[in-house]
């Protein structure tokens, strides 16, 4: 399972690296090859504006990647440090903190996500906003469960006792323990923040036309779905393998960085 | 089970399943406003005056006289038929029905009528309509079905129980809107089935019998090539067209919106994404409208990128040309605009398709929040509608000047109401950029007749419709295999 889900990343990276080379062109609209088929021109058919479906399935990877990586690393950065001070500081701060997170959490995060974007409008930066306000949530519930049991811990008493501050605390001596979780639950979030993305862009919500964005594509995909049916299998079955192969590696490194699966 | 499904079965109690995009949300003609409650409300109620082919307004359930400028004297015509709950039509209906109108706060259709002064019972088969103030078009107006006045006296609920005197009579309203037809009975289902690509499996299986627009055009071609479905088109007269705000510094310019229009190959869109009998548009009213008969017809802006960049340059625009286009989310909307952008960038104009829903685009429309936008006039059959697009004291909410486009010369045309005229100077002028007249279509099965898709997309032909009693097999038997 875990040469399957490497293989199917290093197959997707690979493909956005081999693509640049050939300099295909995602938006050149050919209203003459409208809904080809597989060719050797199109060697994955063409869409409903005669688009190369190749060169904008490349281009929607490299979409979904920017996007999911630039709303893991804000949203994880924003959660760890409300989970940390919620956790340290423990009380009223921990109460108010939670409190907020609690509001949060009792959104389904992809709605939320899309009243935010049909208020701010379709676009990249709104669409990475939209998923940003959501998005915290997971990791300061982690961080600040994890940071209560590690508060207690007697490194951190003793740096506190030395007379070590608040900030050198957090980042030297509990931050580094939560390391690993956090990145099992960043991998995670990699594949749900794709989906989102996919999910507003199906909505059109998202990435504005004539960008490619996957979710889009799938959305007119279905719509010819009976007159050209490879639309949106290539499509969607880019988008299910990536997903999985996501997954997949988040579940490879948490067995591997979690002390109690190790043989 | 081939040869089964094969065999001819008679059926006795004929039912003709109509699948709709979009069900009607309110079947009271005095707050309908969305065009499945105006399509159904035309079966159901009868109006006063119609409509004819060229749109000119005609005697329907009644004859009109012009007593005096601001007087019209409306007779029934003898042989009408009576409302479904069996009473009988008279002018006193008529006097409710208006009467209602100019009472209620809340319809959306009271301002038509604010300029009537009076409603006089003549007798039981003639009214009198007394105007504030002269109006030629005033027949043209009265197209709101007529509702029973004992029924309006006891506050009848319409929107949901609608009783009139048209071709089909209300059954019921649950899950599908069941209509029966009065002459003989025929029962019409109409089901709201919004996805596209559902409603032609749909037909293709046998559900359904009878599918009409909201479609792509390849779709359309799918089933033009299946052996038991009869697809049907027609021209159409809904007017598309791309609005520009006169307000904004670069489009006040006539060579920048001169330019945007030779910037578009409306030939390619046509030819390629469109349906068939998609015409090239160059004014709101289609050239088969009373008012173009003697205009000559205008020459549409042909495809001329070059000289579109040469109008630019001329205009002193630094190219590329940003312009930001604001469409809805609707998939053929996109799809168009991604094609413009496209076109409009080999005229050195770089334009920024701006997406958002449907509340939020519109609000902006309405508002002038825009520098470009798509939309589509629908159902459009009088002439007025030129001073209300683009009369300079029609802004909204006085009108549907969106682009707030004032011109003097313009507004002296439409007094004089010289309609070739002010067409040919709109045509001029380019407060819109025309598109197109987007084509119509109906697909059947082939055990379905007698019917066949309007210019404006109205289904009167529900009153005529037949069905013959043998059942579709093939595509059955095809599907089953």
């Amino acid at each position: 399972m875990k040469k399957f889900a490497i293989s199917i990343l290093v197959f997707w990276v690979l493909a956005v690296i081999v693509g640049k080379l050939f300099h295909l062109d995602p938006n050149q609209i050919d209203l003459n090859s409208i809904l080809a088929p597989i060719n050797t021109d199109y060697w994955l058919g063409t869409d409903d504006l005669g688009r190369d479906i190749l060169a904008r399935v490349l281009a929607g990877i490299q979409v979904s990647f920017f996007v999911a990586i630039i709303v893991t690393l804000i949203t994880m950065v924003i959660g760890v440090l409300i989970g940390l001070f919620a956790g340290f500081y423990g009380g009223k701060v921990d109460a108010i903190l939670m409190k907020i997170t609690d509001i949060f959490l009792a959104f389904p995060g992809i709605l939320l996500a899309i009243a935010f974007a049909a208020v701010l409008g379709a676009g990249l930066s709104n669409l990475i906003l939209a998923l940003c306000i959501t998005g915290w949530v997971s990791y300061a519930r982690l961080t600040r469960g994890q940071t209560l049991s590690l508060r207690n811990r007697q490194h951190v008493i003793a740096a506190e006792s030395l007379g070590a501050s608040v900030p050198r605390i957090l980042i030297k001596h509990i931050l580094p323990l939560l390391g690993s979780i956090l990145m099992v639950e960043a991998t995670y979030s990699l594949a749900s923040v794709m989906i989102a993305e996919a999910s507003l862009s199906f909505l059109g919500l998202g990435i504005q036309v004539p960008n490619a964005s996957w979710g889009a594509m799938l959305r007119d995909g279905v719509r010819y779905m009976l007159v050209a049916p490879h639309y949106v299998l290539v499509v969607g079955l880019s988008l299910m393998s990536l997903i999985l192969a996501v997954n997949l590696g988040g579940d490879c490194l948490r067995d591997k960085l979690d002390v109690r699966s190790e043989k | 089970m081939v040869l089964f499904a094969g065999c001819s079965q008679q059926n006795n109690d004929i039912e003709t399943n109509f699948a709709i995009s979009q069900a009607p949300l309110n079947l009271d003609p005095r707050y309908a406003t969305d065009a499945a409650s105006e399509r159904v409300n035309r079966l159901i109620y009868q109006p006063l005056v119609d409509f004819d082919a060229a749109s000119k307004p005609v005697p329907a359930l009644a004859n009109w006289a012009l007593i005096s400028s601001t007087q019209y004297q409306f007779t029934l015509q003898p042989n009408r038929a009576k409302f479904h709950h069996q009473a009988a039509l008279t002018a006193l209906d008529v006097k409710e029905t208006y009467d209602s109108i100019l009472r209620l706060k809340d319809s959306p259709h009271s301002a038509e009528f604010a300029n009537i002064k009076k409603i006089t019972l003549i007798n039981k088969e003639s009214i009198l309509f007394e105007l504030k103030q002269a109006d030629n078009h005033f027949p043209s107006k009265l197209i709101i079905g007529i509702l029973p006045a004992d029924l309006l006296a006891n506050n009848h609920d319409f929107s949901q129980h609608p009783i009139g005197s048209g071709a089909l009579k209300f059954v019921d309203w649950d899950s599908k809107l069941v209509l029966e037809r009065v002459k003989d009975s025929h029962i019409i289902n109409l089901t709201e089935i919004k996805d596209p690509t559902v409603r032609v499996l749909k037909l293709l299986r046998g559900e359904v019998d009878l599918i009409q627009g909201d479609l792509p055009p390849e779709l359309v071609k799918h089933l033009q090539n299946q052996p038991e479905i009869n697809v049907k088109t027609t021209v159409g007269a809904n007017f598309s067209y791309l609005g520009l705000n006169m307000q904004d510094a670069t489009l006040q310019n006539i060579k920048v919106r001169q330019a945007i229009a030779y910037a578009i190959d409306r030939e390619a869109i046509i030819r390629h994404v469109m349906v068939q009998n998609t015409l090239i548009a160059s004014a709101i009213l289609p050239p088969k409208h009373y008012t173009n008969m003697s205009n000559n017809q205008l020459k549409p802006y042909e495809y001329n990128p070059e000289k579109a960049k040469q109008l630019l340059h001329e205009a002193g625009i630094k190219l590329p040309l940003k312009l930001i286009y604001k469409t809805s989310t609707d998939a053929q909307r996109l799809r168009f605009a991604a094609i413009l952008q496209a076109q409009m960038a080999k005229a050195g104009i770089d334009l920024q398709i701006k997406s958002l829903d449907w509340g939020t685009f519109f609000a902006d429309v309405k508002k002038g929040n825009f520098q470009l936008f798509g939309l589509t006039w629908v159902g459009i059959k009088t002439p007025e509608i030129y001073a209300k697009a683009f009369g300079s004291s029609s802004f909204p909410p006085n009108g549907f000047n969106r682009g707030r486009y004032t011109d003097k010369a313009l507004d002296s045309l439409l007094a004089k109401e010289d309609w070739p005229a002010a067409t040919a100077r709109i045509h001029q002028q380019l407060p819109y950029i025309p598109l197109w007249y987007e084509g119509q279509f109906a697909a059947m099965g082939k055990d379905t007749s007698n019917y066949a898709p309007k210019a404006d997309g109205n289904w009167d032909d529900l009153a005529i419709i037949t069905k013959s009693a043998t059942k579709r097999s093939a595509t059955i038997m095809h599907y089953a295999n």
